[in-house]
């Protein structure tokens, strides 16, 4: 008797849940993000931002009055889990979700949060995230093919580099930023001496590196994760290869300097603007109150850029005082110069991100980084 | 011919590591028949342990001095004998009667249970080394770079090798080991302990696993909690190439493999590096099911 009563409220309670959520005062962000593995810097980075950006709205009296709530679900950056992942999120009733990291993974979550009608943004800059034509997906970072316009322009007219190898690993991300950078440097009439792949995460890309010796670069990009960036940069150097290394987007996070070691100085990194280093109030403010919560700063840009997507969702709720997925993603459809952490934003029809200023890095001896280019 | 000799060298280095490990895989079937796929975490464990030593008496940015060095690999070559120890007390010897099958299974799971056993201890995040541990100066020879680290490890792990087969066929006990490793009944009815024969190569097998395992971590500066499962496949491949049960024929297997590894990488595709390499062990499987030296049953420990 007690288990049929039981079942009966499961049963009860699961039917009106989204009615009883609204109702109960609560609503749900799911942040879907690596929590371990190869990326667990970065994810938890983004599930703290997460939570930190709930507490304040929850210590402002809520979002419209309802308290919010955070629930997480580790993808381990893996397409796989990302799908498990987004099934484990709609099934608790989630408004919005946060993340991931990875575009194999968001993309893998992708279709299961758009039939639940649950508004999702990642920070994912595989090109094809925005065109499925989901209308409940925003990219909170800029796609590779913006940063790939901005790196082919640095390598062939701002270093005037002659012989440009390419190295990409076979993430769907990777291999979009390689291909694009590809394009984009024989557009700006550069020569590509060098297409080639790496295995993520196999730590030996000294084979690989021989070979490209043979090309003789002066310059060597990467497009992969700081994890394979660090270690290439490191090999490159006990081989005696002298080209110049510059780094994708994912290669900008503290650990790339401590992998490489001292060969760390020097490289280029292209990406928007490291979190320090950000001119925003909203950027200073941010920092501040991670800092006093957490005891230490951001792992990469990427815990900002996501926090900037659920602060735009924030807004509008707030703007359109309704929690009606398709009423909000209309709203952000049309949001232009929204001030976010990581500049002014807002979101075309296909829900790319607007506003994002590109700029190459060089990692100095200490390890900070210095704006190389562009230089005004 | 440069490249050549510049992916030989590339090769050699890791096909050491990789032989190294692949000992503690060898000697542990070559006496039991099982598999010890928890080997290649053990091994995880010496690179966690000795970087530890490293960190906590070395000053953030600064190279740790000789000694610490020395006592790092000490220390996690004892460290993980003891958990090697352990590991049959607990996990193998209960099931020495048992179905082969459960054996397997416990090797999986003490696998698991020492991965997520590092991850909890040392954080799932990859863990960078410090530089210098070993030294580190470029030498071009005919336009091949070698790089000291390089040299050492290659140099270290022959020595060792070297140790271990003499101490296998020149002293007593290496004796009692080859003849557990024939008949186990046979060698207790001469008077060898052939328990002791197996804690002594479960001490020496993960012994050598931490400082093949401390090696990856010095060689490419960083340590994963999930990297033992790659290594440990890599160095199980290694023995099976060289034939299972075979030390000389580990020593091999780790060596071709490193060097296979490295060629198709350089020459055929990095792209498909991996894919080649299960096609070489296939191939070889194919033509020798016992590995490379596996027939010298006589040698096989």
């Amino acid at each position: 008797m007690f288990k049929l009563k039981t079942l009966v409220a499961a049963t009860a309670i699961s039917l009106g849940m989204s009615a009883t959520a609204m109702a109960a005062g609560t609503v749900t962000f799911g942040v879907q993000a690596p929590i371990t593995g190869q990326y667990a810097n970065e994810g938890q980075g983004i599930e703290k931002a997460v939570k930190l950006l709930a507490k304040q709205l929850n210590d402002k009296g809520g979002l419209l009055g309802k308290t919010v709530k955070v629930v997480s679900c580790d993808d381990e950056g893996k397409a796989t889990q990302g799908a498990l992942c987004a099934r484990n999120l709609s099934n608790q009733n989630v408004f919005a979700v946060i993340g991931t990291y990875t575009s194999g993974a968001a993309g893998a979550a992708q279709p299961i949060y758009a039939r639940a009608n649950i508004l999702q943004t990642s920070d994912g800059t595989a090109e094809q995230l925005t065109q499925h034509g989901y209308k409940l997906f925003f990219r909170n970072a800029p796609p590779n093919s913006a940063e790939a316009k901005f790196t082919g322009e640095y390598l062939v007219k701002g270093k005037h580099y002659k012989r440009i190898a390419v190295l990409s690993d076979h993430s769907s991300f990777s291999k979009g930023l390689g291909d694009a950078v590809d394009e984009a440097v024989k557009k700006e009439g550069g020569n590509v001496v060098f297409r080639g792949y790496i295995n993520a995460g196999s730590q030996d890309y000294r084979s690989v590196l021989t070979t490209v010796k043979s090309k003789n670069p002066d310059v060597i990009y990467f497009s992969g994760y700081y994890s394979d960036g660090g270690l290439l940069r490191s090999q490159e150097k006990d081989l005696d290869i002298n080209a110049d290394f510059v780094g994708g987007d994912a290669n900008q996070n503290v650990k790339f300097a401590q992998i490489a070691g001292q060969a760390a100085t020097g490289t280029v990194i292209v990406n928007v603007p490291a979190p320090e280093n950000l001119p925003y109030k909203e950027a200073k403010d941010f920092l501040a109150d991670y800092k006093s919560m957490y005891g230490e700063l951001p792992p990469s840009i990427f815990t900002l850029t996501n926090a900037d997507g659920m602060r735009a969702i924030v807004k509008a709720v707030e703007a359109t005082k309704s929690f009606d997925p398709n009423k909000v993603a209309d709203y952000l459809h049309n949001l232009r110069n929204f001030p976010g952490i990581t500049g002014p934003m807002g979101f075309d029809k296909h829900g790319e991100r607007l506003g994002s200023a590109f700029q190459a890095f060089e990692i100095q001896p200490d390890g900070s980084y210095k704006t190389v280019y562009p230089t005004h | 011919m440069e490249i050549f000799f510049q992916q030989l060298a590339n090769g050699l280095t890791v096909g050491s590591i990789y032989a190294l490990i692949a000992l503690g895989y060898t000697m542990v079937y070559g006496i039991l028949k099982l598999i010890n796929f928890a080997h290649g975490d053990l091994a995880v464990l010496g690179a966690f342990i000795g970087l530890t030593v490293i960190t906590s008496l070395t000053g953030a940015g600064a190279a740790p001095s000789h000694w610490v060095v020395i006592l790092a690999f000490v220390v996690a070559v004892l460290v993980v004998a003891i958990a090697g120890v352990l590991l049959e007390l607990t996990a193998y010897r209960p099931l020495r009667h048992a179905h082969r099958l459960s054996a397997v299974v416990s090797a999986l799971g003490a696998s698991m249970l020492l991965e997520n056993g590092i991850m909890l201890i040392w954080s799932p995040q990859t863990l960078t080394f410090p530089e210098g541990i070993l030294p580190s100066t470029n030498y071009v020879i005919g336009g091949v770079v070698l790089n000291s680290t390089q040299i050492l490890i290659v140099a270290i792990s022959f020595l060792l090798m070297l140790a271990l087969y003499l101490y296998v066929n020149k002293t007593r006990f290496g004796t009692a080991i080859r003849a557990s490793a024939i008949d186990q009944d046979a060698a207790r009815l001469m008077g060898i302990n052939v328990n002791r024969v197996i804690v002594s190569v479960f001490i020496l097998g993960p012994a050598l696993g931490a400082i093949g395992g401390l090696f990856i971590g010095i060689y490419y500066r960083q340590a994963v909690f999930d990297m033992g499962w790659i290594y440990g496949l890599n160095a199980f491949i290694a023995a099976i190439i060289g034939g299972i049960g075979n030390i000389p024929g580990a020593m091999l297997g780790g060596l071709l493999l490193g060097l296979f590894n490295s060629l198709a990488g350089g020459y055929i595709s990095s792209t498909w590096q991996e894919a080649i390499t299960f096609a070489l062990l296939i191939l070889i499987l194919l033509v020798r099911p016992t590995g490379i030296l596996g027939e010298r049953v006589a040698e096989k420990v």
